[in-house]
């Protein structure tokens, strides 16, 4: 048999942060922070003393940083917490995720008509991608070239990791299936929302106008990822 | 941020987002992480070591929400029978366990659950299927064998007493039925009674 492995009794990153605290912050910012990283939606700031109080809330933030994770805004009075910028784009650059091509095509078809399309026509406000019209079954088959058994698997794995959703059936019988992102979208951060705002109006209209300014940005010194 | 512990950071965001990683056996081990030492000696894993309070178990403390999971009874018995079928010896510890032929995990949740033939089939490789992706299981589909996945090293002291008399409770592996000493691969024998609309 093996080493047991062993876990030092003072954690090496955990205790960098929470020693400086009083027994009381101590629990209630370990508390948050199992609350920001574990739950599936956003936490209302309601719930927990260490979102609501901003000294207990940044030694949180600090906490998270250290994991590479940081808190994340939600509405006005709800909290969630997403990878850092940084340390996202350095997840990025090494590939370090685990979604196959085929997650990420069929995540990015939903996130096409269920937010972008809706937005470019004025009907999903703000800059969330969370919230937006559902995009049935039969559009993300009719959209893309996935066989339809590798489709379900997708939307199956997709769904396990919060990443979409599946939308309550509506009255009608045999309606297809409808989805909308997931809560894990909640997680990005505002430059991450951003930068997939970019994205896709580079894919989608490479030609416009507002592709070559995004371009343009992107090429200028000091210019948005 | 200094240099080492922006590297720290990312480490933990690196099996955030991608489970435990596999390394060489010599490469240092990063502040908080647990090294598992993967059989054969050349490689190590590294997962996270997140303080009890503030793992996953506090969400129901707080009476908030739990990721949702499909299947959820029958992926926990799944889990409970490879546990039963590859920690061969509960007094030991629990990783790194032995890799045992599928079919075993089968016969355990068959006298589990009652559940025979295709039916238990397929509610096994749904749950193997769910249980490996996030790194709680290793499932070779080709060679048919089934070995626990680094995270579950992360379990404490009081889960691993639950765990030992939840084991000597369960069925023992039986013998393997002639013709059927592996399960379908993932992409045959799909569990339809998960398939959306």
């Amino acid at each position: 048999m093996s080493e047991m492995p062993t876990a030092s009794p003072a954690h090496p990153v955990f205790e960098a942060v929470l020693a400086e605290l009083s027994e009381r912050h101590r629990d209630e910012v370990l508390a948050a922070f199992a609350a920001v990283e574990h739950s599936p939606e956003p936490v209302p700031e309601v719930q927990l003393a260490a979102l609501r109080d901003a000294t207990m809330r940044r030694s949180l933030d600090t906490l998270l940083n250290r994991v590479g994770r940081t808190l994340i805004p939600v509405g006005e009075q709800a909290w969630t917490s997403g990878y850092r910028d940084d340390i996202a784009a350095g997840l990025a650059a090494a590939g370090h995720h685990s979604l196959s091509a085929t997650d990420r095509a069929v995540l990015v078809l939903v996130l096409i008509h269920s937010v972008a399309v809706p937005r470019s026509r004025g009907t999903v406000p703000g800059d969330a991608w969370t919230s937006g019209e559902p995009t049935m079954l039969a559009e993300l088959q009719n959209a893309s070239r996935v066989q339809p058994a590798e489709l379900r698997a997708a939307l199956q794995r997709l769904r396990a990791a919060g990443l979409v959703q599946l939308v309550p059936q509506r009255a009608g019988a045999g309606q297809s299936a409808a989805y909308l992102p997931g809560p894990q979208l909640h997680r990005l951060s505002a430059a991450a929302r951003r930068r997939l705002q970019e994205a896709l109006i580079l894919a989608a209209a490479p030609a416009s106008p507002l592709a070559a300014a995004i371009r343009a940005r992107h090429a200028s010194p000091g210019g948005s990822r | 941020m200094p240099p080492r512990d922006q590297e720290t950071a990312l480490w933990w965001a690196r099996i955030r987002a991608a489970g435990p990683q596999l390394v060489a056996a010599g490469t240092p081990v990063p502040p908080g992480l647990l090294r598992l030492a993967e059989p054969g000696g050349t490689q190590v894993w590294f997962t996270t070591d997140i303080p009890n309070a503030g793992g996953p178990a506090t969400l129901d403390e707080l009476d908030l929400p739990r990721p949702v999971l499909e299947m959820p009874n029958d992926t926990a018995r799944v889990l409970a029978a490879c546990v039963r079928c590859c920690w061969a010896d509960p007094a030991g510890p629990l990783w790194p366990g032995v890799a045992v032929p599928s079919g075993l995990v089968v016969s355990v949740f068959r006298a589990m659950t009652g559940r025979d033939g295709i039916v238990a089939h397929r509610a096994v490789v749904g749950a193997l299927r769910r249980l490996s992706w996030p790194g709680w299981l290793l499932w070779d589909t080709t060679a048919a064998v089934v070995r626990l996945g680094p995270r579950v090293a992360a379990w404490n002291q009081a889960e691993l007493s639950t765990l030992r008399e939840l084991w000597r409770s369960m069925p023992a592996p039986g013998p393997l039925p002639a013709g059927q000493d592996d399960v379908p691969g993932p992409e045959a024998g799909d569990d339809a009674a998960e398939v959306d609309a």
